[in-house]
C-alpha cells in the first residue's frame, strides 16, 4: 500500500515538472525578436534602420530655438546636409540613439536649466557605441575636474560635435587621419587658447600650423587623447624623458631633420638624467629637483637649438637655464654639461682624451698584472709539487741540502744569511736600535 | 729606518719579530681599507645603476640620498686621512728624517727583471728585497696616485659650480668620467695585485699586527734583515 502511494506521488511530480519545463521554453521562444537582438548587441540603434525623418521634419527649420531657465537660448536646428555627411550620418545613427529621453511628441518636460547642463545630460550617450574611448576619459584630468564640480571641464561633445563630426581615424588601422591631425591643436585651443598661442610659436607648432608638417607632435602626442593626465604631476614630469624620446630616438624621423638620436642616452648618462630615471623607475610619483627635458628646452615654447633668443646652443641662453638651479654658475659652467654630444676631438676634447687614456690604461694595467700574478702563482705551485720536502719544513731554521746548494750557486757574494740564525733570542734583547719606527 | 726587535711576547719568547709598521701606520691602513670599501660599495651601484642589484640598493629616493651621503662622508674621512699622511711626510721631510724606502729606484727595475727571469725559469733564485720590494712600492704608488685622482675628480663633481669658478666647464664631465673609470681600475688592481700578494702568495698580516717574523724577514726582505741584524758589519 505505502509503496504504491509513493509511486503515484513520484509520477505526479515528474509530470508537473516536465509540463513546467515545456511551458517555460515555449515562453522563451515567444519573446519579441527585437529584445533578443538588444540583449545580444549594444549597437542596437545602429542595427535598426535609422528613421530620422520624423525628427527632421521639425528640426530642419531655420532659427528654431528654445529659451532655457538660465536665459540662454538652446538652438534646436539640425543642419541636415552636415549631419548626413558626418560620420554618424553616414552610419545612419538615429537621433534617438543619443537623445534617449525623447521618444515621442510632445517631448517630455526639460529637466536642464543651462546650455552646459544640456551637453552634460547627453555626453554619457556616447558610451553606448564608444565604450572604449568613454572609459578612457573616466581616468582623464577633464573628468576629474568635472567630478570636482567644474562644469566647464571638457566632455565628449566639446571636442567631437556629434552632429557634424567627420571621421578622425582610419577605419582599418585606427591611425589618426592626416586631415584630422592638422586640426587637433585647434580643438584643444577652444579652451587652452593661451597654450595654443605659445605652441604656435614653438619649433613644433610653427611646423604644424605654417607648413602643415605632420611629423611634429601636436597636443595629443604628449598629453594623450581620451585619458589625458595631469601634466603638472611628478609622475608626468619624471616620465618626460621617455615622452620626448618617443620621437627623438626615432632615427628615421630625426635623420630627416638632421637631429641627434643620442639625446636620451646622453641625458641618462649624466647626473640629472641618472637621478630622474631612477625616480621614474622606482617611485615615479616622487618629485625630484633634477631637470627633465622641458626644464631646459621649455614645454610649449620649445625653440630650435640655434634660435638666438631661446636656443640652448647659444651659451648665454643655456647659462640662464643652468642658473635657474645653480644660481652661482658662471660662464664656464654650461660646458659642464655635454649638451647631448658624445665627446670627440672637436667636441669636449678633455673628456675624449680622458676616455682614450683609460682605454689604454685599463688593459695596460690589468693584463700585465694578471699575467704576473698567474706566473707567480704557477711558479709557486710548481715549486710546491716538485720539492714537497723543501716546502714542508716551514718552522725550523736548518736549510736543506737543496737550498744550500742553490744559494751557493747564484750570486756568490751574499750567501751567508743562514748564519744569522745563530744569534737569535739573545741578540734580540741586547740589540736595542730602538729609534722610533719610521713612517 | 729601523726595525725594532722585540722578544717580549710571552708565548713565543724565543721567536724574534721585527716591527714593520707603527701603530699610526696600521691605523692609516685600517681607515683606508674601511673608507675605500665604503666608497666602493656606495659608488659602484651608482656607476652600474642599471644592474638589478644596484636598483635594489637605489630602490627609493631616500636610499639614493643615503647612499650618496654615505659616499660623501667616507670621502671626507679619506680626505682627512690623506691630509694627515701628507702632513706627516712634510714634517718628516722638514726634519730631514723621511725614510726613502718607498721611493722607486733603479734597483726595483733590476729586481723586477730578476723576478721575471725567475718566473720564466731562467733563474732559480728570487731577488733579495730590502724593506719594501718593488711589488709593494707599485702598490703604494698606484694607490697614492689613484686616491689623488679620485679625490680631485670627486670634489670637482661634488662641487661643480665652485670648480668652474676657476676651471673650464669641460673638466666636470672629464672628472666624472675619470672618477668613474679610475674607481674600477683601482678596485681591480687591489683585487688582483694586492689581495694576491698579501693573501694568496703568502698571508701577510703585518699591516694589522705590525710585525713580521724572523723567517718572513729572511724570506722576503733579506737585505733589510741583513742590514738590521748585521748592522755593524754593513759597509754600504
Amino acid at each position: 500500500m505505502r509503496l504504491r502511494n509513493l509511486l503515484i506521488a513520484a509520477g505526479l511530480v515528474s509530470c508537473l515538472v516536465s509540463i513546467g519545463l515545456a511551458i517555460s521554453s515555449a515562453a522563451a521562444d515567444s519573446l519579441p525578436v527585437s529584445v533578443k537582438e538588444a540583449a545580444k548587441s549594444q549597437y542596437v540603434f545602429q542595427s535598426q534602420k535609422a528613421d530620422n525623418s520624423l525628427c527632421l521634419s521639425c528640426h530642419v527649420a531655420e532659427g528654431m530655438q528654445v529659451e532655457l531657465d538660465s536665459g540662454e537660448s538652446l538652438p534646436l536646428t539640425v543642419n541636415q546636409t552636415a549631419f548626413e555627411s558626418s560620420v554618424h550620418g553616414t552610419n545612419q545613427v538615429a537621433c534617438v540613439a543619443c537623445h534617449t529621453d525623447i521618444s515621442s511628441f510632445p517631448h517630455p518636460e526639460r529637466t536642464t536649466e543651462t546650455l552646459r547642463e544640456v551637453t552634460l545630460q547627453y555626453y554619457t550617450s556616447c558610451k553606448q557605441c564608444h565604450a572604449e574611448q568613454f572609459d578612457l576619459t573616466l581616468d582623464s584630468v577633464h573628468q576629474k575636474s568635472l567630478a570636482g564640480g567644474n562644469q566647464n571641464a571638457a566632455v565628449c561633445a566639446d571636442c567631437h560635435d556629434p552632429h557634424t563630426q567627420q571621421r578622425l581615424t582610419d577605419a582599418e588601422t585606427g591611425q589618426v587621419l592626416d586631415r584630422a591631425r592638422l586640426h587637433i591643436a585647434d580643438t584643444c585651443a577652444q579652451c587652452h587658447s593661451a597654450i595654443y598661442d605659445t605652441y604656435k610659436q614653438s619649433v613644433h607648432g610653427t611646423a604644424l600650423t605654417q607648413e602643415g608638417n605632420l611629423d611634429v607632435p601636436t597636443c595629443i602626442d604628449c598629453h594623450g587623447v581620451h585619458n589625458i593626465q595631469d601634466p603638472t604631476s611628478a609622475t608626468f614630469r619624471n616620465s618626460t624623458p621617455y615622452l620626448c624620446a618617443k620621437c627623438h630616438t626615432n632615427s628615421n624621423l630625426m635623420l630627416k631633420y638632421g637631429l641627434s638620436t643620442e639625446v636620451l642616452n646622453t641625458y641618462v648618462a649624466d647626473f640629472h638624467g641618472t637621478t630622474v630615471l631612477l625616480f621614474d623607475k622606482t617611485y615615479p610619483d616622487q618629485p625630484t629637483n633634477k631637470p627633465v627635458c622641458t626644464d631646459c628646452h621649455g614645454v610649449h615654447d620649445i625653440a630650435r637649438s640655434d634660435d638666438p633668443a631661446k636656443g640652448l646652443a647659444v651659451r648665454e641662453n643655456l647659462l640662464v637655464r643652468c642658473q635657474a638651479c645653480h644660481p652661482d654658475a658662471n660662464a664656464n659652467f654650461p660646458d659642464a654639461w655635454l649638451s647631448h654630444y658624445i665627446p670627440t676631438t672637436d667636441k669636449y676634447p678633455i673628456v675624449y682624451y680622458v676616455n682614450l687614456f683609460y682605454k689604454f690604461l685599463i688593459p695596460g694595467v690589468i693584463i700585465p698584472m694578471a699575467v704576473l700574478v698567474m706566473m707567480d702563482f704557477s711558479r709557486k705551485m710548481i715549486n710546491h709539487y716538485r720539492k714537497p720536502k723543501t716546502v714542508m719544513e716551514h718552522n725550523p731554521p736548518p736549510p736543506t741540502a737543496d737550498e744550500v746548494v742553490e744559494n751557493a750557486k747564484d750570486e756568490s757574494g751574499e750567501t751567508q744569511p743562514e748564519e744569522f740564525q745563530a744569534p737569535p733570542a739573545a741578540k734580540g734583547s741586547e740589540n736595542d736600535h730602538e729609534e722610533a719606527p719610521h713612517d | 729606518m729601523s726595525g725594532k726587535i722585540t722578544n717580549s711576547t710571552p708565548l713565543a719568547r724565543q721567536e724574534r719579530t721585527f716591527l714593520r709598521f707603527s701603530v699610526g701606520q696600521r691605523w692609516e691602513h685600517a681607515i683606508l681599507l674601511l673608507t675605500g670599501l665604503v666608497l666602493l660599495l656606495t659608488g659602484l651601484p651608482q656607476k652600474y645603476r642599471e644592474l638589478s642589484i644596484s636598483q635594489d640598493l637605489l630602490s627609493n629616493p631616500g636610499q639614493i640620498f643615503l647612499i650618496r651621503q654615505t659616499h660623501h662622508i667616507a670621502a671626507i674621512v679619506l680626505s682627512l686621512l690623506v691630509m694627515v699622511h701628507l702632513a706627516r711626510i712634510l714634517i718628516l721631510m722638514s726634519r730631514r728624517s723621511l725614510p726613502g724606502d718607498l721611493l722607486p729606484t733603479g734597483q726595483d727595475l733590476r729586481d723586477a727583471w730578476h723576478m721575471l727571469q725567475y718566473l720564466l725559469f731562467m733563474r732559480k733564485d728570487k731577488p733579495k728585497f730590502g724593506r719594501y720590494n718593488f711589488e709593494q712600492k707599485v702598490t703604494y704608488w698606484f694607490v697614492f696616485f689613484g686616491i689623488a685622482l679620485m679625490g680631485i675628480s670627486g670634489f670637482i663633481v661634488w662641487f661643480p659650480v665652485q670648480a668652474t669658478q676657476f676651471l673650464p666647464g669641460g673638466v666636470v664631465p672629464a672628472a666624472k668620467l675619470a672618477h668613474s673609470t679610475e674607481s674600477v681600475v683601482m678596485a681591480v688592481f687591489i683585487v688582483i695585485w694586492h689581495i694576491y700578494h698579501v693573501h694568496i702568495e703568502r698571508l701577510n698580516l703585518s699591516i694589522f699586527t705590525g710585525h713580521l717574523s724572523e723567517k718572513e724577514m729572511r724570506d722576503f726582505h733579506e737585505k733589510e734583515y741583513e742590514r738590521l741584524t748585521n748592522r755593524p758589519e754593513e759597509g754600504k
